[in-house]
Order: C-alpha cells, then sequence, then structure tokens
C-alpha cells in the first residue's frame, strides 16, 4: 500500500468516530430542528402509530355487544358500527381529516367483524399493525408519523407572542447586564491581583470556585440565601433596608437571578484576565508613573487596551452563555413573565408538546446569538479564540 | 499611595471577594450541620428555627442556631432518597463521557492535526461552523432520536450523544499541533506506523492536555442538568442534579435536608479542582468552560 493511502486510511480510522458522533449528534439535528420548525410536530401524535389498544374491548364498548352473545351476524353489527365515532372516541387516537376519509372509506369491517365473532381478534395490538390488517389501502399512512408542514405558521405566531418577545427581552435584559458587570468585576480583582502581594495562586484557587460548582445546587443554596426571613434580608435590614421577597417578586427575581450568576462567574474570567495582565510588560506602567499617571489614568488608557482581546473573548463568550441561561432559571424563577427564551423553548417542546413552535423559537435564537457574534467578531483579531 | 498603602487596599480589595465567593458555602455547610430538632439539657425537645436572628453561635460547646450539630441531615438524605444510586449514577455518566472524549477527541485531534486524508478540510469548517449553534437547537432532535432508540431511562440515552465534541476535538488537535515533528520523523524513519507513533510518542507527552480535558469534561458533565431531566424520567435513573430537582419537590421546606444534599453534589467537585488545580487554571480548558 502506498504511504498516502495508508496516511488516508488511518486518517479515516481515527477521525470517523468523533466524524459520525458529530454528524448524528450536531450536524443534522441542526437540519431537523430547521425542518420541525416549519411543522407543527407533537411528541404526542409523533408516538400515535406505535400506542396499543385492544381491538376486542374497543369494538365491543363501541357495538354494546359481547362477541358470545346469541343471534349476531357480521350483517347485524355492521349496521351498528360508525368508523370515525369508534376510532375517535373507543380506541382513542387523533386522527386528521385526510385520515378519518381513509379509514372510513378503506377499512375492512367486515373482516374485523367476522374477527370479532369469531374471538380471532388480538387483546393488544399497536395501532399500525391494526391499520395494516384491516385497511383495504392506505394503511401506509399510519404507519410513520409525518408532521404537518405548516410554512411559516410558526414564525408568524412567534412574532405574535406577547411571551416570546418577554422571554427574549428577558434575556437580553440579563446579558446586557451580567455581562459588563461580571467582565469589569473580574478585570478589576485581577488589575488588583497583579499587584505584588503574596498568595496569589489562594486567590486564584477561591475565586474560582464558584464557576465549577453544580448549578443545580448553587441555585439551592441561593435560594435559601434569598428567602425572605434569609440571611440577605437580615443583612440588608443592618443598613435599614426593608425585606424582599426576592425570588417571588417578579421585579426582583431575574436580578436576583443575575447576581447569582455574576457570583458564578466572575472569578472565573479574573483568572483569563489576571494571565492577560501578566503578559503586560511592567515597564509600561513604569514609564506612564514617570509621566505622572494616577490610577485612573494607568486603568483606562494602557490596562483596558492590552487587555482588549481578553474583553473581547470574555464578553463573546459571557454574552452566548448568557442568551442560553438556563438551569438557574429553571430552578429559581417561577413567574413566567421572568423566564428567558431557552426556558420558554423548554416548556414548548417538553411541557406544552409544542415540538415544531419550539423549534421555531431556537431558530430565532441562533440567528440572534449568530448575529450579534459577527459583530463582536468584526471587533476581535482571530487569534483570541483558539 | 505608597507601595505599602497599594499592597493593603489590595489585600481588603480582595479578602472581601474571598469571603463573597466562600459565603455561600460555609453558610449552607453551617445549614447543613445544623439539625432539624434536638433535645435540649432539660430532655425537651426542641424544633430548631434556621431563620433566627440574630442567629446563636457558640464555640463552646458547640452551638449552630443554638443547636449541636450534627451529621443527622446527611444521613437523612441516604434514607429518604436513592441519593448512593444517583451518585453512583453520575459517576458512571461522568466517567463514561470522560473516558470517551478522552479517547475520541484524542484520535480525531491526532487525524486532524497531524494526518492527511480526503475531505479533512471539509470536515473541519463543518465542525467549526457548529461551535455557535445554540445547545437548544439540537436538543429536541436529539431527545427524540433516543426516544426512537427506546434509550429514555437508560444509561445508552444519557452518555451517547455526549461522548464526543468539537471543543474537545479542537483542544487536542491544538495541543498535537504544538509538538515538534521531529519527534515522530525518527520513528517514521525507523518504519514506526502511525498508530504506533500515536500510543508510543504522541500519547505520553499528551498528558498534560488530557488530564485538563478530562477533568474538564467530568466536572461539566457531573453538573450537567438538562440532558439528565429530560433522558431521566425514573428516580432509580436520576443524576444527582435531577435528583435534586425532585428532591426539591418534596422536601424544599427542610432547608437542612436540602443544604446536606447540595454540598454534598458540590464539594466532590470542590476536590476534584483543588487536587487538579494545576491543570485546571494554567491549561487552555480555562478559556471556554462556561457562560
Amino acid at each position: 500500500m502506498k504511504e498516502k493511502t495508508r496516511e488516508s486510511l488511518y486518517g479515516y480510522l481515527f477521525a470517523s468516530p468523533i466524524i459520525l458522533s458529530i454528524l448524528i449528534f450536531t450536524i443534522i439535528p441542526v437540519f431537523t430542528a430547521l425542518y420541525y420548525s416549519f411543522t407543527n410536530y407533537s411528541p404526542l401524535d409523533a408516538r400515535k402509530y406505535e400506542f396499543s389498544f385492544n381491538p376486542q374491548d374497543a369494538l365491543s364498548m363501541h357495538l354494546g355487544f359481547f362477541p358470545d352473545e346469541q343471534g349476531l351476524t357480521v350483517e347485524g353489527l355492521a349496521e351498528w358500527i360508525d368508523v370515525e365515532l369508534f376510532m375517535d372516541l373507543d380506541v382513542g387516537v387523533n386522527l386528521d381529516e385526510e385520515q378519518v376519509a381513509l379509514v372510513k372509506q378503506h377499512l375492512d369491517v367486515n373482516r374485523l367483524l367476522q374477527d370479532f365473532l369469531d374471538g380471532k381478534l388480538a387483546t393488544e395490538m399497536p395501532l399500525k399493525e391494526f391499520m395494516g390488517t384491516y385497511l383495504t389501502q392506505g394503511s401506509e399512512k399510519f404507519q410513520r408519523y409525518v408532521p404537518k408542514w405548516v410554512w411559516l405558521d410558526n414564525f408568524n405566531k412567534m412574532l405574535h407572542d406577547e411571551y416570546f418577545w418577554i422571554s427574549l427581552k428577558n434575556a437580553f435584559f440579563f446579558s446586557i447586564v451580567v455581562v459588563p458587570v461580571q467582565t469589569l468585576i473580574a478585570v478589576l480583582l485581577a488589575v488588583v491581583a497583579n499587584t505584588p502581594i503574596r498568595g496569589k495562586g489562594f486567590f486564584k484557587a477561591i475565586f474560582f470556585l464558584p464557576s465549577i460548582t453544580s448549578s443545580a445546587a448553587i441555585s439551592m443554596i441561593f435560594m435559601l440565601i434569598y428567602t425572605k426571613p434569609g440571611i440577605l434580608n437580615r443583612l440588608l435590614g443592618i443598613v435599614g433596608i426593608v425585606p424582599v421577597d426576592w425570588l417571588e417578586n417578579p421585579a426582583t427575581a431575574l436580578p436576583a437571578v443575575m447576581i447569582m450568576n455574576i457570583w458564578t462567574t466572575a472569578g472565573y474570567f479574573m483568572v483569563t484576565f489576571l494571565a492577560g495582565l501578566q503578559s503586560i510588560p511592567t515597564s509600561i506602567y513604569e514609564a506612564a508613573e514617570i509621566d505622572g499617571a494616577g490610577f485612573n489614568r494607568k486603568f483606562w488608557q494602557i490596562t483596558l487596551p492590552l487587555l482588549r482581546p481578553q474583553v473581547l473573548f470574555v464578553s463573546i463568550m459571557g454574552f452566548i452563555g448568557c442568551m442560553q441561561v438556563f438551569d438557574q432559571i429553571y430552578f429559581l424563577i417561577k413567574n413566567i413573565r421572568n423566564m428567558t427564551t431557552s426556558f420558554y423553548i423548554y416548556q414548548n417542546a417538553f411541557q406544552y408538546g409544542r415540538m415544531g413552535y419550539a423549534s421555531a423559537i431556537a431558530m430565532a435564537l441562533f440567528v440572534v446569538i449568530l448575529a450579534i457574534t459577527m459583530i463582536q467578531r468584526k471587533l476581535v483579531p482571530d487569534e483570541a479564540y483558539f | 499611595m505608597t507601595v505599602k498603602t497599594k499592597l493593603i487596599f489590595a489585600y481588603i480589595a480582595l479578602g472581601i471577594y474571598v469571603l463573597i465567593s466562600l459565603f455561600p458555602f460555609v453558610w449552607s455547610g453551617l445549614i447543613a450541620f445544623t439539625p432539624v430538632n434536638f433535645v435540649d439539657e432539660q430532655g425537651n425537645k426542641q424544633g430548631v428555627d434556621i431563620m433566627e436572628w440574630p442567629p446563636e453561635f457558640k464555640l463552646f460547646p458547640l452551638r449552630f442556631f443554638g443547636a449541636p450539630p450534627t451529621l443527622e441531615s446527611f444521613a437523612k438524605v441516604f434514607e429518604i432518597t436513592p441519593f448512593a444510586r444517583w451518585i453512583l449514577n453520575t459517576l458512571l455518566y461522568a466517567g463514561l463521557v470522560t473516558i470517551g472524549h478522552l479517547v475520541l477527541d484524542s484520535l480525531g485531534g491526532y487525524a486532524f492535526a497531524r494526518l492527511k486524508f480526503p475531505l479533512k478540510n471539509f470536515w473541519f469548517l463543518l465542525f467549526l461552523s457548529t461551535l455557535m449553534i445554540p445547545g437548544h437547537v439540537t436538543l429536541i432532535p436529539v431527545y427524540n432520536l433516543m426516544v426512537n432508540m427506546d434509550f429514555i431511562n437508560t444509561y445508552w440515552g444519557l452518555f451517547l450523544p455526549k461522548l464526543t465534541g468539537v471543543f474537545g476535538l479542537f483542544l487536542m488537535r491544538q495541543f498535537f499541533m504544538g509538538i515538534p515533528h521531529s519527534l515522530e520523523e525518527a520513528a517514521k524513519m525507523d518504519g514506526a506506523s502511525i498508530p504506533r507513533r500515536f500510543f508510543t510518542i504522541i500519547l505520553p507527552i499528551s498528558r498534560p492536555a488530557m488530564a485538563a480535558l478530562g477533568i474538564y469534561i467530568f466536572l461539566g458533565t457531573w453538573n450537567d442538568f438538562l440532558w439528565p431531566l429530560l433522558i431521566t424520567s425514573q428516580k432509580e435513573m436520576y443524576t444527582l442534579t435531577a435528583g435534586l430537582n425532585f428532591f426539591r419537590s418534596s422536601y424544599y421546606t427542610i432547608w437542612q435536608y436540602m443544604m446536606a444534599a447540595s454540598l454534598m453534589i458540590t464539594l466532590p467537585m470542590v476536590a476534584v479542582f483543588l487536587g487538579a488545580q494545576k491543570y485546571f487554571v494554567e491549561s487552555g480548558a480555562a478559556s471556554g468552560v462556561k457562560g
């Protein structure tokens, strides 16, 4: 084998697991989600053909007869059967108009009733198998769930959905406050830690701690701190602030979560900045001091401009993260008016069973994040990423 | 300002932020060790009010909120929930995902850093473009895939979609690209095959990068909440975070239990972090953990 072929072969051997995995779990799903966003995909409907029922009982219930009663004939029973009602009420499956028409036209009533009278009807059968057995034609319409293509209905609905806009506004509000505040705190801490102090490692470790904790556990801890008789209100009471029910009050709930978010990330970003600061030669500061520059001037005119790549990196990462904040909202936000977009996507998909609509919102969030990232990328040199 | 006053100012500022960083842990710890009720010196059973103000702390004898500290809330968590099972599930989930990343990301990273194969650039750019896709976009299709494969409430459903990732691939690729070619050239001259070069030359010197990636993935998976929330609906299959979510719906009024459970989820990762700090703070992994 030629060296080049062998290298290609090993290249694919080494890379194929990760290529396959990313194709299956990231790239194809992106296109699937795009497809969903133009349909009315509903997880309940998606399972309906797999759903098992008892045809014997359902038919007996519908007709009001037991198969072993005397004097029943197929012809006699056929007068009692109403296919549409039977599917809807006794089988209990939600079919669209086209499917109802199909069943009405092609259900082999005679065969069904004959099996019923002979006691040959199964006592448990998935719907798709039932249709395959008793429809004379068109049973392929009941084999695989195909969500209805609704064109731009989801996006249209989104534009008029008050809660979507509230959620997007909240996500923006969250990011626009959290990102600058955490960045500023992080830069200030880094500047302070960049002085010749002892125990730098200790400070770095402690400041890093909040960012490695589980957001679920940390949310519970902050829930305790934020309760009305809790420690935060007691401490604020010392300076005369009236107790607030931080998480129950719609005006303070989101800011309370924001403060917690800043607490978890500021120290972590400080470490990024400290690394950046340590690469700034001290001679620059010495020169500035000779020129009589004070702390303020040095901070704004030397430190911040030289930290620009890190500041932009941190604000982009922070912004992308904040726009998608989920765990903390899930645990701490009770009022629907305080939720963020990613939480609204979760609610629609997994609580309301509207996966098509949820996918449309996810697409919108994607576009918003993409647009913001593009704007920020224009401002930052590429090498700051990797 | 003299150098000395500057330093004093720095210590004060950093000290205040140390207090802010540690306070939630300390406070939840105090509550977790406080009993729900206790028998006082007169033999009367007393409830403990953890919201009392000012709180009564004493060193001799040790008293939290006027009561002797105990471990009973921690024991109670194991009693009223399958907490041990949740720990096992979380260890399996985080462990398998970490192993998956270490093996597959490093294999892939090596291929993308050092080997030439057709369509390499195409795949690379395709992967690069996925970095900006929010997790919520792929969540629904991947969840449906798991449902169709009958993977709900199974370990397969938990870890299979998480086994590799573009971030880990890029991290390893970046690291391998930094290794001088000359290291491999000699072995190549001696006729060593590609796998042999990878396993005997590249892997042994990649330990720091692997450690950083492994710790970062283990931590992220241990703390992961949304995916276990979706994939598990049976109590026995919960991970710690999903279990905490279930636990709070029934016991949220008993703060002692809640804090004991929360701390038991948090502290193992604090230990991991403190043990492996050098990989963390100094590695490239530190530049993209969470937002």
